[in-house]
């Protein structure tokens, strides 16, 4: 017996297969293939170890979500801190509403030469796309179900790819927006060729409780260097669910931080493979939940080769009943001598309802390599505050003081100067509008 | 330094695993399998009351029902429960008044086992439970224990002597539905110590048993009870041996430990079971439930093992901390070798106010070995200011072997203060050099080393175990480089 | 009213219990502004105690006797309260705080006080000057000022710090805890120069210590000696001699 939202999916797909970009090629194929293999696994659920903490098949039963509709009409973008959080960067931008690209909203006029920047319907004849969507980053730890479900009924998304060599000269954001209520799918795939470099920001905010499931599948060549930057500040019912597999070659550099404020139940899925020596990658992240929000931190970087390094540290403040997940691994294979790989995870619990949930874990096949984990879970210290009250600090501010030092631990890790002041700005206001 | 090279210098006097002999000595034995009948006739040899052979059955009944669990980073070839032996008792043992009446063999067994059995060759203060397969051979410093008022008998005999005590605690820890290996525990188990301190009592010498898997295809399945009652204290050692076979041998034991108020309990293991040849053939399947229960205010509940033997370790001693105040604490030595597959931790569930845990793990892979440290710290709503602080440091010797940490950290309440830290690192070329220069060959030098880096669980132990535990360090890892 | 004829900090009866132990079994102390008061006992005497409950510190409950500073009922207030009306506790172990700067730090804890007291608050421009100028006398380097507060500092780096705290928020009423513990002579000359610039008459001071040698840089008017949480003899400074001479034993305790 199938699960109503598992069906709902599935017969979405029935209906809307023939109208969905590359209908008529290899990716119908593919789709039939993620859809069949979907529908056996169904959503998935607490009684698999890795969405122990967060049980997507029970949120969605209950959300049940109609496919988002198309937007057609004029936009208007809220005006909320997060939207306008990188208004002041020169930058590119790509604008998604309800899932779908809009031009009309875009600024992506004079890209350099060699950087080439489309919707998914555009490349989807291009083998480059193709290696990415076909592309498994190894023996299934990639929650392939929810990929799965994004390959049968992805409808749109970001494609970058920027040719050896070439620099981006600004940073790109991509801007999702959920005008109205409704299940998107959406599929980035970004390829930066040998010593290239980009930076990415992503906003995603909106109006109406939406169900965002998000792939983005990124290929780092020799000497590449991206850096990814995520706010996510969506309603209050939105179900955010966003999945990113990112294949590193030698040399290449990968730094990536997500910030959550918004949405009632969010995922964030980060798989980082490195395929060659000498390879970087840096996962961080930092989140702040009131209310009865739900947010899960899944990592899992897997050291294939030797001689790389990863660094992950998710720092978090949970208010009333909100509750944090962060869930790691660090897997070093058979031979991926000389790795250094770390990981840290630190959350604040600031009401007597709220919850934290870590599983930091090391899966170690080799012997020279200097691995590490720690996890830290307390409230604010009761000495430090009392220590800044005697200092004359009123108490509100003092914890505001205190919860900002603990967080900016994390936000110093923003690649992007400019970004990272408007982020730590975001979580100031977030403990200001807690006490307003 | 001194103490140290002693060691290292005993190290290389010992035999590989000199625990491997087997004793000829007539046995008599349930029939081959596990139906309701062979409950039933474990039941009848134990000459058990009505109530304890329905406890057994409702058990055997609901495992019927169970699955193994196939959650552990653990990998065999599926066992066959009926192909084994649920019960085995040396012939001559039935009934015992003194020691002179003991088979010589079985005195001699234990002799080579290291554990002298007559009373006059005791090590000093320790009394000791000796259990050969399914029956406690002997029990010493009974009287003496007596004397206190501390109990200290083989199951059996408490079944019969004291049976509102086990009727009390059995099973108040680990319920015979808890899983797969102690619900079949509960059916079958046929021997293990009991012991209990009354009020205000500290036990005045530690309290040792030893368990020896002798016969062929024979499981072992001991159950043992340790009550502390309030105010009272008591230090207890459990070692583990078996002859060295092709097949694979199952001991799946269950160990209960409750505490009352301002009570101790101190509870340590050498584990030692054969862990299978070169090949990765034979061993024990060693699927252990150990928990123990601060069920007082102030009470506390600290395990300290040390894990060398075993094909398969599969254990997790742990703490429910209900009391509030009480104090749980792990620490463990794993070592695995060869083809050994280990997968150990601990549990604290938090439940009381001001209860605090912590946890030292020191796994040493080696081999084509794999360790895992698995671990729950467990923080409920109502349990204010809990403290934990966990370290699981990991040691890896040559390239074939893995280490894994996987930790759960899970608290309801924002007044815990909990701390995780694990790191995995190697012997450093440098530090067996430095050794190795100073003229320590390189077999002595790792166990030296790893001496050192298990130090702050090896001072947990008791005396006369730490030095047992030392030597068993450096046996464990011979042939683990070059 | 003359100000100067009434006492800044006068303590009746004061009996404090810490985790239902009394600590402080009847203390009565009377300081006015200009005047340093000394206070000396050995360990386990009450000395902390007191200095933590002057500073309002959770977990010390008074259960008998009234504190009053400035004429205002101080166990009434909260301790950012007591801090902007001119209570400063520099801590004999002072806090770690890390991520935030030292800078950050002085900043917000001068502009919560002044805003408390009704003055406007400090510009960055301003503050960073008067910062620099006072921090300038007791050694503390830009780069210290930087760094999270009192993260990897030294022990002479911390009371040097406390010490530049004092400086700024100009407390009418200063405690010092064992400011000499943990400091070498010239740390503690540095620091003991640091505090006595900052002696006025419109300022009172406690200095609570064990030994007298941080007495001889920091000369008070008055000597009391706490004993098993009672004032047991109050003298001048010379007392702070004898003591050195004779320890507590005198006084029912053991000169630890």
């Amino acid at each position: 017996m199938t699960e109503k939202a598992t069906q709902n999916f599935i017969e979405t797909y029935e209906r809307t297969q023939a109208r969905l970009p590359g209908a008529d090629s290899w990716l119908s194929r593919r789709r039939e293939t993620a859809v069949k293999a979907f529908a056996e696994a169904g959503l998935p659920h607490r009684r698999l170890e890795e969405w122990k903490y967060t049980d997507l098949r029970q949120v969605l039963e209950k959300a049940a979500f109609a496919p988002a509709p198309a937007h057609e009409g004029a936009v208007i973008l809220p005006d909320s801190r997060s939207a306008a959080a990188f208004a002041a960067i020169d930058r590119y931008t790509v604008v998604f509403v309800n899932g779908r690209y809009r031009a009309d909203l875009s600024h992506t006029s004079r890209l350099p030469k060699g950087v080439e920047l489309h919707p998914l319907v555009d490349v989807v004849h291009e083998q480059w796309a193709r290696d990415l969507v076909e592309r498994r980053l190894d023996d299934g730890r990639q929650a392939e179900n929810v990929v799965d479900l994004n390959t049968a009924l992805m409808n749109d998304g970001a494609c970058l790819r920027i040719r050896k060599g070439v620099k981006l000269d600004k940073p790109l954001h991509l801007l999702f927006f959920t005008a109205d209520a409704g299940a998107s799918h959406t599929r980035n795939l970004i390829l930066i060729e040998n010593e290239a470099e980009a930076t990415i920001f992503e906003t995603h905010v909106g109006a109406e409780a939406g169900f965002a499931n998000i792939v983005t599948d990124v290929s780092l060549a020799e000497g590449a260097r991206l850096g990814h930057l995520k706010l996510q500040d969506e309603a209050t019912g939105a179900v955010h669910l966003a999945t990113m597999r990112t294949r590193l070659e030698a040399s290449a550099h990968f730094t990536s931080f997500t910030l959550t404020l918004g949405c009632g139940v969010s995922r964030g899925q980060n798989f980082v493979l490195f395929a060659g020596e000498g390879a970087e990658a840096h996962v961080n992240g930092a989140y702040a939940l009131r209310g009865t929000q739900h947010s899960d931190q899944f990592c899992v970087i897997d050291h294939a080769v030797p001689g790389c390094t990863s660094h992950t540290l998710f720092k978090g403040v949970l208010d009333d009943s909100s509750e944090g997940v962060f869930q790691g691994k660090v897997i070093v294979r058979p031979h991926a001598q000389k790795t250094d790989g770390r990981q840290m995870t630190q959350a604040l619990l600031l009401s007597r309802n709220a919850a934290m949930n870590a599983k930091p874990e090391l899966e170690i096949y080799a012997d020279d390599v200097q691995c590490a984990h720690g996890s830290t879970v307390g409230e604010l210290s009761r000495d430090a505050i009392f220590y800044l009250r005697s200092r004359g600090i009123p108490e509100l501010q003092a914890r505001q003081l205190l919860i900002s030092a603990f967080l900016d631990e994390a936000l110093d890790l923003v690649p992007h100067e400019m970004a990272r002041n408007a982020l730590k700005s975001l979580t100031d206001d977030w403990f200001a509008e807690a006490r307003a | 330094m001194a103490a140290v090279r002693e060691t290292v210098e005993t190290v290389g006097e010992v035999e590989k695993y000199k625990y491997g002999f087997f004793t000829d000595i007539e046995s008599e034995k349930a029939p081959l399998g596990l139906t309701e009948d062979t409950v039933r006739f474990i039941s009848a040899k134990k000459n058990e009351p009505e109530w304890l052979l329905e406890w057994r059955l409702a058990a055997f009944r609901r495992w019927l029902t169970m699955t193994e669990p196939t959650w552990a980073k653990v990998t065999y070839p599926p066992i066959d429960f009926q192909d084994a032996y649920y019960y085995s008792a040396p012939k001559q043992m039935a009934k015992l008044d003194s020691l002179d009446q003991v088979d010589p063999k079985l005195l001699e067994t234990y002799a080579k086992l290291g554990i002298p059995l007559t009373e006059q060759k005791m090590l000093a203060g320790v009394a000791v439970d000796a259990v050969f397969d399914s029956v406690s051979v002997v029990t010493t410093f009974k009287e003496k224990l007596a004397e206190v008022g501390v109990i200290f008998c083989p199951m059996s005999e408490a079944v019969q002597k004291h049976p509102e005590l086990v009727k009390k605690y059995l099973g108040s820890v680990v319920p015979t539905s808890d899983n797969f290996y102690a619900t079949l525990n509960s059916a079958v188990f046929s021997e293990g110590s009991f012991v209990y301190i009354p009020e205000g009592v500290r036990c005045p010498m530690e309290l040792s048993t030893y368990f020896r898997i002798n016969e062929k295809q024979t499981g072992q399945f001991e159950r043992t009870l340790i009550i502390a009652d309030k105010g009272s204290y008591v230090s207890y050692l459990e070692g583990c041996t078996a002859p060295q076979r092709d097949e694979n041998q199952l001991h799946a034991a269950v160990v209960e430990l409750v505490t009352h108020d301002d009570a101790e309990i101190k509870y340590s293991t050498v584990q030692n079971w054969f862990p299978g040849d070169e090949e990765g053939k034979g061993g024990v399947y060693n699927f252990v439930t150990k928990r123990g229960d601060c069920r007082g205010v102030n009470s506390k509940i600290s395990w300290t093992q040390v894990e060398t033997g075993s094909a398969i370790t599969w254990k997790y001693p742990s703490c429910i901390l209900r009391g509030d105040n009480s104090r749980g604490e792990f620490y463990s030595i794993a070592i695995s070798n060869g083809h050994q597959q280990v997968d150990s931790g601990t549990k604290m569930i938090h439940l009381g106010r001001n209860t605090t845990s912590r946890i030292i793990s020191k796994g040493i892979a080696a081999g084509h070995s794999s360790n895992t440290y698995r671990g729950l710290v467990s923080v409920h709503r109502k349990a204010e200011n809990v403290r934990n602080f966990t370290q699981c440091d990991s040691l890896l010797i040559g390239d074939r072997c893995s280490a894994h940490t996987v930790p759960y950290i899970e608290t309801k309440n924002p007044t815990a203060v909990l701390e995780h830290e694990a790191t995995t690192s190697k012997i450093s070329d440098d530090q067996l050099f430095y050794c190795m220069q100073r003229g320590i060959g390189e077999e002595e030098a790792v166990a030296l080393i790893v001496n050192g880096f298990c130090r702050d669980v090896l001072q947990q132990l008791p005396m006369e175990f730490a030095v047992e535990a030392q030597k068993l360090v450096g046996i464990s890892l011979e042939g683990s480089v070059g | 009213m003359n100000v100067k004829e009434t006492s800044m900090l006068e303590i009746r009866n004061l009996h404090v219990t810490v985790d239902g132990k009394e600590i402080l079994r009847g203390i009565d102390l009377d300081v006015r502004a200009g005047e340093v008061h000394a206070i000396m006992g050995p360990n386990g005497s009450g000395k902390s105690t007191l200095s933590y409950v002057l500073a309002g510190r959770e977990g010390y409950e008074v259960t008998e006797g009234s504190v009053r500073f400035k004429g205002r009922d101080l166990l009434e207030m909260g301790v950012d309260e007591r801090a902007a009306a001119g209570i400063f506790l520099a801590f004999q172990y002072p806090l770690e705080i890390p991520g935030v700067t030292t800078m950050t730090f002085l900043k917000t804890a001068l502009n919560a006080q002044r805003k408390a007291r009704g003055e406007g608050e400090l510009d960055a421009v301003r503050f960073l000057k008067l910062v620099r100028e006072k921090a300038k006398p007791l050694n503390v380097s830009d780069d210290m000022l930087k760094r999270a507060l009192n993260v990897g500092y030294s022990g002479g780096e911390k009371k040097r710090a406390e010490v530049l705290q004092m400086s700024l928020l100009e407390p009418a009423l200063a405690v010092l805890d064992e400011t000499d513990s943990g400091l070498d002579i010239d740390a503690l000359k540095t620091v003991a120069d640091g505090v006595n610039a900052l002696r006025s008459s419109d300022r009172a001071m406690v200095v609570i210590t064990h030994y007298q040698r941080l007495l001889d840089y920091i000369v008070p008017d008055v000597v009391h000696v706490l004993s098993q949480g009672r004032i047991v003899k109050t003298g001048g400074k010379e007392l702070a001699h004898e003591l050195e001479k004779s320890g507590y034993a005198a006084y029912g305790a053991d000169a630890a």
